[in-house]
């Protein structure tokens, strides 16, 4: 035996899971619903006949006023809308609706139903997010400060360091001159190779705050001028600097590598340097670079002790370090400009370490 | 991009006199659907968005300029320079009377009739002024707009307003009409409602008709008569219709009480 309230539309009207209010077109009500009524608390003698914005809270007149009954005007319904009711004990009744326009042949309104459901926990939820995003808004725009100031500073310490260098370079070349003994020449050679190192180091600091300010690296590509005397050079002024250490090159460039010599330059700089810092005092820094399978490879070996397996992930990030004496400790940005050099000519610099041989290698297509 | 452009301006009608419609906070030019035929035929019209709703462009949106009605006001001059308009009629609602009120003595000779539904030169009480609401409320309200989604994929609203004659796009959307960015929205709520405009209203000279709601909780009775004291040259008509949206609501009785002034 069924229960008769199963099939009773005036039972599932008054008691339905969500309240029902129905206005008419001049914003009055004409009926509500026994769950509405339990919810906010009023008798529907006291509601029938009253503007639906009696009911509101000021928010939600404005609300209804200037969105919700033009909108209904212009498309007949309205769906998923907040809107905050007053309880009989002034408390909210927060609620999401829908709203359809019931219409006469002519277009003209009739009446306007309303279906409300509470949404207290969903609006809280909401509230929470809002405040979560304006927080995460607040700390981005605080942190986005810092660091452009930040980098700011580097890119202008950098530009500052490069002038009294440039002094301290002319001054050995001219003391250079007149050198006459051993001493002297040695001193100078020192200072010429401390220049060379910190000038490398500069260039590292402008690339990498360069790079973080948005500039990234910025490539002057050429296929037409040769790159290997460019190598030369490099590795040259790095055997100079290094007296005692034996770097063993070996080119193979047989056709046009379109790239920016000079980044080539730092690059092939900052990995041979990297090697030796890390690599065995008495063993040979192996340098090749040639053209093959449409690439062009240019790689750097060292002997001596591998690469841990936990720096192995962080050997790019910056200011990453390894252990190394003091005297050749760098800013720990060397590799970091050197990958994205690589990365800036399409290319990628890959590592690989053993007990026999660390190996870096950059690899980037011939186009 | 000119004003044209920025602005969504859409002009109809070969008329001799222009009549510029503009929309209130809350909707787009679409407000006037049932109000701007009614004049096609005799005057040029005129239905533009203010920046920030329907099919204006967003980009244009520059908080500084429109930290106040003045710069909604110099769009309206702006569209009305590259329109040529003169002696024009302007119809504002709510909000968007006092931008043409502010239009009209920005550039003297542009309209020659302002027409006012809903009018309101300060919505917050000001001692023996009343406006309506407190300070509070407005707070209230604009704290409120942040949980309402209305207008969260405005993008869309010019694919649907581009296709008119399939409506049925229209439909897969939950509200097609009015959107606005939201976060333009709340700061044209504050402007909207934060506003004073009293001693701008007191300067004003040109023919001006205020056309009062009955049981308007946004704009009083009260309002639209101190609007019609403090404009010298200006008449009221208190419609039968109830609501802050006469233009939608009651079109025929706008309508009519427009003819008889213009």
């Amino acid at each position: 035996m069924t229960d008769p309230r199963i099939d009773d539309f005036e039972d599932m009207f008054e008691n339905a899971p969500c309240a029902y209010i129905t206005l008419l077109p001049n914003g009055r009500i004409e009926r509500v619903n026994k769950t509405l009524l339990g919810w906010i608390g009023h008798t529907a003698e006291h509601m029938v006949g009253k503007r639906f914005s009696d009911f509101l809270n000021m928010a939600g007149r404005i609300y209804f006023e200037t969105h919700i009954a033009p909108l209904l005007r212009m498309q007949g319904f309205y769906d998923e809308f907040a809107i905050d009711m007053v309880t009989a004990a002034g408390g909210p009744l927060q609620m999401i609706a829908n709203a359809r326009e019931g219409r006469d042949a002519a277009g003209g309104a009739l009446f306007t139903r309303l279906a409300l459901i509470k949404a207290t926990d969903r609006r809280r939820y909401e509230h929470e997010l809002l405040q979560a995003r304006d927080v995460a808004k607040t700390n981005l725009e605080s942190e986005r400060e810092t660091s452009e100031l930040r980098e700011q500073f580097i890119a202008v310490l950098g530009h500052d360091l490069r002038n009294p260098l440039a002094s301290i370079s002319a001054g050995a070349r001219i003391l250079g001159r007149d050198a006459k003994s051993d001493k002297e020449h040695q001193v100078i050679a020192m200072l010429e190779t401390t220049v060379l190192r910190m000038a490398g180091l500069i260039d590292n600091v402008l690339d990498f705050a360069r790079g973080r300010l948005g500039g990234g690296i910025t490539l002057d590509r050429n296929s037409r001028r040769p790159l290997e005397p460019v190598l030369h050079q490099v590795i040259d002024e790095l055997r100079l600097s290094s007296p005692g250490r034996r770097i063993e090159a070996e080119y193979a460039i047989d056709v046009p590598v379109d790239c920016d010599r000079s980044r080539i330059g730092q690059l092939v700089s900052n990995l041979v340097g990297n090697a030796l810092s890390h690599g065995a005092s008495n063993e040979p820094v192996r340098v090749r670079a040639a053209t093959e399978d449409g690439l062009f490879r240019l790689s750097v070996a060292n002997s001596g002790e591998p690469i841990p397996e936990a720096a192995m992930g962080r050997l790019f990030e910056p200011f990453f370090r390894g252990e190394v004496r003091a005297s050749r400790q760098g800013l720990g940005l060397g590799l970091h400009i050197a990958a994205q050099i690589a990365k800036a000519h399409d290319g990628t610099l890959d590592v690989s370490s053993t007990s026999e041989e660390t190996r870096f290698t950059f690899s980037m297509p011939l186009r | 991009m000119g004003a044209i452009e920025r602005n969504n301006v859409h002009v109809r009608g070969t008329g001799g006199q222009s009549m510029v419609f503009a929309h209130g906070f809350g909707c787009d030019q679409n407000m006037w659907r049932f109000v701007e035929p009614a004049f096609v035929s005799e005057f040029k019209t005129v239905c533009f968005d203010h920046v920030g709703a329907g099919g204006s462009d967003l980009k244009a949106y520059d908080k500084e300029k429109y930290s106040s009605l003045a710069g909604y006001a110099d769009d309206v001059v702006e569209i009305g320079r590259e329109l040529g308009l003169a002696d024009a009629v302007f119809v504002g609602h709510s909000v968007s009377s006092m931008i043409g009120a502010l239009a009209a003595q920005k550039a003297p000779g542009m309209f020659g009739k302002l027409v006012m539904i809903g009018p309101s030169p300060r919505y917050v009480d000001d001692g023996d002024y009343f406006g309506g609401f407190t300070e509070g409320q407005i707070g209230e309200l604009l704290q409120f707009l942040d949980s309402n989604h209305m207008g969260w994929s405005v993008q869309m609203a010019p694919a649907i307003m581009g296709n008119p004659d399939r409506p049925e796009l229209g439909q897969e959307l939950t509200n097609s009409f009015c959107r606005t960015d939201p976060d333009i929205a709340k700061a044209f709520a504050r402007v909207t409602f934060m506003s004073d405009n009293r001693a701008d209203l007191a300067k004003l000279d040109v023919p001006t008709l205020i056309l009062q709601c009955s049981d308007d909780i946004i704009a009083s009775r009260p309002v639209g008569e101190f609007v019609n004291r403090t404009i010298r040259n200006s008449e009221i008509v208190f419609l039968k219709a109830t609501g802050h949206c006469p233009n939608l609501s009651a079109p025929d009785e706008v309508v009519a009480a427009m003819r008889t002034f213009v």
